[in-house]
């Protein structure tokens, strides 16, 4: 730090340079990502749409898309909280295993009593699923667990299930599908952040405590996780932010529909069905600014714990 | 009586790490289970799909193959192309502009260096999608769906990238070596490109791998940004595959797509696994 | 130059909406007329969301196929541009197309798209499609009425052509109803099951044989959407006519007793494996291009069970499909506009092969009837019968109505939202619900209650 402040007087001479390396970014931030947001919050105070071939509005409406957002439906539920709930419940789904596993990973892993041999191979392995494009995965999944797909073969003929079961149209297994893809696309990642966690924690700590007779579970809650504590944070919120933002897999999986009755809809898929055929500009933008609202409020915690100190 | 608590502890060891052993080995065979099944079923046709459930290749590997390369619907050469163009493009033009970026907020002194910094690391974690509305609204105005830059140029603005490279700098660059450059007469942007660049390497190598896979697999713009059959990209002919209708009656051919879908971001992988991984853990947090 | 022609195409027009108001009496052909003959765009886009007639074009009017997306006609390119229909993409695509067809370069004007019954008023009730007469395409004597009822304009001005007639049957197993009935003859299949109650009567026999009726709940949608008597949307608002209701109550009643194998969308993969030699359905439903093109299982070489079928037209007369080729407004291509529509409804020869080669139902009345009674002509898939003398019958009975705009999304929705119910997930308040707060995000302009 004071380093660079030294530095930093004698090349004030060089501050335009500062402005004109920055300069890209800002912008294609501004056209690209400003101007939209801008536009995005703009139209939810507007009626908006396309009706077949006619443009309908632009025409001010004030809070009108709010109140039809926060409006009890057919079905007689509010649907934008309905399927909040469905995102955060989904992601809970996929994460509280994920973490769990996780965590345990990385202990196996960071062990010096169990030298796990292998690691590289396990890693490469369980980090793979990352990169799966999420869309052909639950393309895969939509395949697989089909009626007539391969897992109802296997179940019929090995006389597990007498007749096929309907995956993709029940609550649960569609549900658990969807969790299960989310956990197999980020376990593997999470473990790799919470074992550097753990290598970074300094091994007197762990020697001491050793020596001091505690057990390992002591160790474990004592020890590692508080010290864990910061990056674990980290992992937990951009998780959730993730999670808010969930749409290839449920979407692909489900057509768009979110069946069965709406329970596997999230956020995004409900935004993009209003950008679908009626290009519904003023309801999207309603639904955009409450996802903006949401992940500001995390993102400002994840901001806290990637800088603690700053105050 | 002390061997005996060592043999104890021994077995307790051992058997802790075949549970162990055994934990992971399942959790490997989840993740490449489904893959698998994936790969088996694109080896066979249609009617051998329909007959039941195998762990074992048959002989319609190459033909599936052509049924999906030449699919009149789903033109995926043309989708990979579109894809490869867009991920390749994005990567590069991610990784440099980041890297400038960061260069010019560590390096240099200006008035708003700490405000830039702080706002780039607030708007860091805004989902894509609230721009989304808007982004449309404009593309559709000024004619600019099915243009393939359209999606590569905002990549110019990545705050997480940004964010990876500027504490690469700070690990990484030492602000004499900037000075003496200058000592030597080398301008700014001569300095960046040739000596700063090149210490950036591995950074930019990790940002521009997962930038590509990144871009090669996204889904929710570019769906509603391109709909012309030959400027999709692959994920959105993967989507359509899922709503039916009568020209996917092969499931042989469609299992094929899937792997097609997949096929160079593993290749990727299986190549730079190793730095991959080292990738996943440096950037994303001060330990 | 451009502007003038344009001058011009909309001097024709509004002439020929003066003739038209004038006389239904068919103007004499004023193709030869057309002064934009000798200078018209040297590239015609035609917007489609499959291959079908993209295919037919290729190899009955164009002089080359250059690839799969250009052929040349002379020295015009005829280029495609493809959407997938489903979930409203093709729609959404040609809309956007359509509303910036005045700005476009003439080159990628639009100057025919394809569209289908279920939202062919969007676009015939819009000038963004023109007056066919004003082209040059008049004579509709051989056509088939609702083909032309269902390409015009409330004021009866015709928007386009149909190449194809799509009266549709019931296409069943031959050794299926064989087993179940005693016969597969296709007149006293038809006796068993000429009224739904028969229908159902059969579908309790099949079942204590181990036979499904129908492979999906959804097979027989389509026979009863088509015979409603209101519309989807009434006055802005949305209406569920008492024939959908007779589906949801059949649908709810074939779950119940096991009449039916599925419940799942007619293209799945569930649906269509019914139609492997495996498969346990007697019944599919569908018109000529459904058994000729889309039942590729049963034509599987290895699994399936070619010429194990026939058709008879089941309980109610109902069409499915069939593709309208529409004029776009603004197209620098109206001769070969007018030129592909002539050939394809008028050219007896191509009418012809349309039935002959590509099993098609033709839109040409002389020409199906001439195969009618034609004793050598049949379908191998069907066990050698001779499909078009059904369809000829079957033809007469078509009414096109109560169609809107709307259409296909609230078809679609109300099938994938009625499943739910079907498939035990939710009661059918919620299902309906569902569907209806379904349409509401869908179309803001359609009021909901």
């Amino acid at each position: 730090m004071a380093k660079r402040k030294s530095s930093g007087n004698r090349s004030i001479s060089y501050a335009k340079w500062g402005y004109i390396f920055i300069i890209p970014f800002f912008v294609v931030y501004a056209i690209f990502t400003l101007y939209p947001q801008i536009l995005t919050i703009y139209n939810s105070f507007f009626e908006y749409y396309r009706d077949g071939l006619t443009i309908v509005g632009p025409r001010f409406v004030g809070l009108d898309n709010y109140k039809t957002l926060f409006a009890t439906n057919h079905a007689g539920y509010v649907p934008i909280f309905k399927f909040l709930g469905n995102t955060i419940w989904l992601w809970v789904l996929g994460a509280l295993p994920q973490f769990v596993v996780a965590m345990m990973l990385a202990l196996f892993f960071t062990s010096t009593r169990l030298n796990i041999k292998g690691q590289q191979f396990f890693k490469t392995v369980i980090y793979m699923p990352n990169l799966i494009m999420a869309s052909a995965f639950a393309m895969l999944f939509f395949s697989l667990f089909s009626q007539v797909g391969p897992i109802n073969q296997f179940l019929i003929s090995s006389g597990i299930a007498s007749k096929p079961i309907n995956f993709l149209g029940m609550q649960v297994s569609v549900q658990t599908l969807i969790a299960l893809m989310n956990f197999l696309m980020w376990f593997g990642n999470t473990t790799i952040l919470l074992m550097a966690g753990i290598q970074g924690i300094d091994e007197a700590l762990f020697e001491s405590a050793r020596l001091d007779g505690s057990t390992s579970t002591q160790v474990f809650f004592n020890i590692t996780m508080p010290l864990l504590m910061p990056i674990f944070i980290y992992v937990f919120i951009t998780s959730m932010i993730g999670g808010i933002q969930m749409f290839d897999v449920p979407q692909v999986l489900t057509n768009g529909y979110g069946i069965p009755d709406n329970t596997s809809t999230t956020l995004i898929m409900y935004l993009n069905n209003f950008l679908g055929i009626s290009k519904n500009y003023g309801m999207a933008g309603a639904v955009s600014v409450l996802l903006f609202i949401i992940t500001a409020l995390l993102s400002s915690i994840v901001f806290k714990s990637i800088n603690p100190n700053r105050k | 009586m002390k061997s005996n608590a060592n043999r104890s502890a021994e077995i307790k060891l051992l058997i802790s790490r075949i549970v162990v052993y055994a934990i992971l080995g399942f959790l490997s065979f989840l993740c490449l289970f489904f893959f698998y099944l994936m790969f088996v079923n694109s080896t066979r046709s249609n009617a051998q799909l329909q007959s039941g459930f195998t762990l074992i290749p048959r002989e319609n590997l190459f033909n599936n193959f052509y049924n999906a390369w030449h699919d009149g619907d789903i033109n995926i050469p043309v989708g990979m192309k579109n894809s490869f163009i867009i991920a390749m493009t994005s990567a590069i033009l991610t990784s440099y502009f980041s890297a400038l970026t960061a260069y010019g907020t560590y390096v240099y002194n200006f008035r708003f260096k700490k405000f830039v910094h702080l706002f780039i690391l607030a708007i860091m974690m805004i989902p894509s999608q609230v721009s989304a509305v808007g982004f449309i609204q404009l593309a559709f105005k000024y004619n600019l769906t099915n243009k393939l830059w359209v999606l590569i140029v905002p990549s110019i603005a990545a705050p997480s990238v940004y964010f990876y490279m500027r504490q690469y700098l700070e690990a990484t660059l030492p602000i004499d070596m900037v000075e003496a450059a200058r000592i030597d007469g080398s301008s700014e942007f001569k300095i960046f490109n040739e000596i700063v660049l090149p210490i950036m390497r591995p950074a930019m190598a990790v940002q521009m791998i997962f930038s590509f896979v990144g871009s090669w697999n996204n889904y929710f713009m570019p769906a509603l940004l391109l709909n012309k059959p030959d400027k999709k990209t692959v994920p959105i002919m993967i989507a359509t595959l899922r709503s039916a209708d009568y020209s996917k009656f092969d499931m042989g051919k469609v299992y094929m797509l899937m792997v097609m879908a997949i096929l160079p971001v593993m290749v990727i992988y299986v190549i730079l696994s190793k730095s991959i991984i080292k990738g996943v853990t440096s950037g994303s947090v001060k330990g | 130059m451009k502007k003038l022609l344009s001058i011009l195409l909309a001097m024709l027009m509004v002439f020929s909406l003066v003739g038209c108001s004038n006389s239904s009496e068919p103007a004499p052909a004023p193709a030869d007329e057309t002064p934009a003959e000798t200078e018209e765009g040297k590239v015609l886009n035609i917007w489609t969301w499959n291959v079908e007639f993209w295919d037919f074009l290729g190899k009955y009017y164009a002089d080359e196929i250059v690839d799969e997306y250009t052929y040349k006609k002379g020295d015009v390119t005829i280029k495609r541009t493809t959407y997938p229909s489903d979930g409203g993409a093709y729609q959404d695509a040609l809309d956007a197309a359509l509303l910036n067809q005045a700005n476009a370069p003439a080159d990628e004007k639009v100057d025919l798209f394809l569209a289908e019954a279920d939202y062919i008023l969007k676009y015939t009730n819009s000038d963004a499609t023109m007056d066919v007469k004003s082209i040059g395409v008049t004579d509709f004597s051989n056509t088939y009425k609702y083909t032309v009822e269902a390409a015009s304009d409330a004021n009866g001005v015709v928007k386009g052509v149909s190449f194809q007639c799509c009266p549709a049957a019931v296409i069943y197993r031959r050794s299926i109803a064989k087993d179940v009935l005693g016969t597969d003859d296709p007149a006293e299949v038809q006796a068993a099951l000429d009224s739904w109650d028969k229908f159902n009567d059969v579908a309790a026999q099949a079942k204590a044989k181990g036979y499904y009726m129908i492979p999906t709940t959804n097979a027989t949608y389509r026979v009863f959407s088509n015979n409603t008597t209101s519309p989807w949307v009434v006055d802005g608002k949305l209406n569920i006519d008492a024939a959908i209701e007779g589906w949801m109550d059949q649908s709810a009643d074939y779950v119940a007793n096991g009449y039916t194998a599925y419940t799942s969308n007619i293209w799945g993969e569930e649906a269509t494996s019914e139609m492997f030699a495996t498969g346990k359905s007697m019944c599919f439903f569908g018109p000529a291009w459904y058994f000729n093109f889309s039942m590729g299982n049963a034509q599987d070489p290895d699994k399936g069970c070619f010429g194990d079928w026939a058709i008879c037209q089941g309980p109610q007369a109902w069409f499915w499909g069939g593709t309208w080729i529409l004029a776009a407004t603004g197209t620098d291509n109206p001769t070969m506009v007018a030129d592909i529509m002539n050939t394809f409804i008028n050219n007896e020869e191509v009418c012809s092969k349309l039935v002959s080669e590509d099993a098609q139902f033709s839109n040409n009345q002389a020409v199906n009837a001439k195969f009618a009674a034609d004793e050598s002509y049949g379908n191998a898939f069907l066990g050698g019968q001779n499909d078009t003398a059904v369809f000829v019958e079957l033809a007469k009975n078509i009414k096109f109505q109560n169609i809107t705009s709307y259409d296909q999304l609230c078809n679609e929705g109300l099938q994938t939202y009625f499943q739910e119910f079907l498939d035990g997930n939710v009661d059918k308040e919620t299902a309906i619900a569902n569907f209806k707060d379904y349409i509401r995000t869908t179309y803001p302009s359609v009021t909901v209650e």
